[in-house]
């Protein structure tokens, strides 16, 4: 009986490995693969991009998520074609010195994003100066992000510029909503490496610091960078992201889509396509 | 005090193997895919029910009754939560490692076994390969491999190999020396040795080797997400990296039964070879 079922098995995983050989090694024209990383404006454009591509435009797309520091590797090593959420000047700035010549920018999607130190509305401070005065109130701790990231080493220079004594502390984007959460539920001071679009602003109402020095710069803006050569073999595809732009009204209504709907994004983003079509033509250019 | 540019010799090395060696890299990649996808097929391709009743029999038979109801009742939540084809994924991800670990590291604990030299070396390597974080080697993975399933199965490998090759080794120098006496005086030649002898007695370390090679390729699955591997470890990123801590728990829910699976099957393999071993 044994022996019986342990052929059995062999036999249905050798021809699985035969089939499953002959399947795989398709070079197609028409594919495009874009990363992506798992934060919410670009989980948004990301399935919306693809559904517009895909039923507009005819090519096959596929999504591969990761870390933003492998999405870039892959991307600037030509085997990702797009990614369409990078964060200039400051937050990606890293990225773009080490892979800055081996990729290429296809344009601005998203203007003004903020970067910046964030608290609960109901603390008493609103500037980064008074942040000096209530160390007391807010524990003496910023609660940073991943350490490699921009916001960090802006919120550094911040710590130095302003003569705050406080002490940045490291984690990761999940830990400090985390602590903003608990400090909220709990009604208690707390104070976090902020930015926008981010779905904290529609959880919560927060405000960021004034920043008189501008240490933490004007505003950001996303920018969609591709492989080299993208824009030679795949150039509809290129043009389409080289207009592919959101006004801050667009963009929160198709995040609140996502995140309210809980059905798989591509299926809402597919149905917001439809929804829009004047704005889904302009973007194609019609 | 001299400081030592450890690291930078490290990167020169990545980008020379980088231009260098990328066709042969190339070449791995193809090969690990393909493997992937051979099992993905299997595990999507077989409809549920078929692979449900499979799982029982093959619980029933190596871990007894109370696997196979947990087996199946494991299995109709992961189905009822929707993570079924997810798992699948994952689970062919973690067959490859450890098929992958096998091929090299039974024969390296065979060879390990037999030479105090190799013994040496090797043993600070294993020890690299467990501790160095996973973090390190990722991103030249991303490099040499692309983003998906392969570079989280390569990286999945490193991690996982090191208690298959030292439970092999360990297993077989194990093998009391009057067995090998009484074996040597019948006149058996050293491969007969080998596998008459050594193998069947060192079977239960062996298996227990697998059975940790396996629980670690499944603790590698979330950190395999972030290089693109996909299957349940995306979904474990997106609950954290989003608080959605519903969907997350749901993910991590199903690598702690899929990990339970295979543990007590795994095990029981182990178990009924101890007891043939010792009735022998």
């Amino acid at each position: 009986m044994k022996k019986i079922l342990t052929l059995v098995l062999a036999l249905v995983l050798t021809t699985g490995l035969i089939t499953g050989c002959s399947t795989s090694g398709k070079t197609d024209e028409k594919k495009i693969k874009i990363g992506y990383v798992n934060w919410a404006e670009g989980i948004a454009m990301t399935n919306l991009a693809a559904a517009i591509l895909e039923e507009k435009l005819g090519y096959e797309v596929e999504m591969v998520l990761a870390d933003v520091a492998p999405v870039f590797t892959s991307l600037a090593s030509g085997n990702t074609d797009v990614f369409l959420d990078t964060w200039l000047p400051v937050t990606h700035g890293e990225y773009l010195e080490k892979y800055g010549k081996d990729i290429v920018d296809l344009g601005i999607s998203y203007e003004n994003a903020l970067i910046g130190l964030v608290v609960p509305s109901y603390v008493e401070a609103d500037t980064i100066e008074e942040l000096i005065e209530q160390k007391e109130t807010f524990g003496g701790k910023i609660i940073g992000i991943d350490s490699g990231a921009g916001i960090m080493s802006a919120t550094e220079k911040a710590i130095e510029a302003y003569g705050l004594d406080y002490e940045l502390v490291n984690g990761s984007g999940p830990a400090m909503t985390a602590a903003l959460k608990k400090a909220i539920n709990n009604n208690e001071a707390i104070v976090v490496t902020g930015w926008t679009p981010h779905w904290m602003f529609s959880s919560w109402d927060l405000k960021v610091l004034k920043d008189s020095k501008g240490i933490y710069g004007e505003a950001e803006n996303i920018h969609i960078y591709s492989r080299k050569g993208f824009e030679e073999d795949k150039t509809e595809a290129a043009k389409f992201f080289q207009k592919y732009t959101f006004t801050d009204e667009v963009l929160s209504d198709l995040m609140g889509a996502i995140e309210e709907s809980g059905k798989d994004p591509l299926e809402t983003a597919k149905e917001w396509m439809n929804n829009n079509e004047s704005q889904v033509n302009s973007w194609l250019g019609k | 005090m001299y400081r030592l540019p450890i690291g930078n010799y490290v990167e020169s090395g990545v980008d020379w193997l980088t231009n260098n060696l990328s066709p042969f890299f190339g070449g791995i990649k193809a090969a690990i895919e393909a493997i992937i996808n051979g099992f993905e097929f299997i595990y999507i391709g077989i409809p549920f029910v078929i692979m449900l009743l499979l799982v029982g029999i093959l619980a029933y038979i190596t871990a007894g009754k109370k696997t196979a109801i947990f087996s199946i009742v494991g299995s109709l939540i992961i189905y009822s939560i929707d993570l079924w084809k997810l798992t699948m994924k994952t689970f062919a991800l973690v067959t490859t490692a450890t098929v992958i670990a096998l091929i090299i590291g039974i024969p390296l604990g065979i060879w390990m076994s037999r030479s105090n030299r190799l013994n040496k070396i090797m043993r600070p390597i294993l020890d690299f390969m467990q501790t160095m974080p996973a973090f390190v080697y990722l991103i030249p993975a991303v490099y040499f491999f692309d983003l998906g399933p392969v570079p989280g199965a390569v990286a999945t490998i490193i991690f996982a190999m090191p208690p298959i090759v030292r439970l092999t080794s360990l297993g077989i120098r194990q093998v009391p020396a009057d067995v090998i006496e009484a074996s040597r005086s019948f006149g058996s030649t050293p491969s007969q040795m080998l596998f008459k002898v050594q193998i069947p007695l060192a079977m239960p370390t062996i298996l227990a080797g697998l059975n940790q090679t396996i629980m670690l390729s499944l603790s590698m699955v979330v950190i395999s997400a972030m290089i693109g591997s996909g299957g349940l470890g995306d979904i474990v990123l997106k609950g954290i990296s989003q608080m959605k801590i519903g969907d997350g728990f749901e993910g991590g829910l199903a690598v702690v039964i899929l990990a339970m699976i295979l543990d007590r099957i795994t095990q029981g393999i182990g178990k009924s070879k101890a007891a043939k071993s010792r009735k022998q």
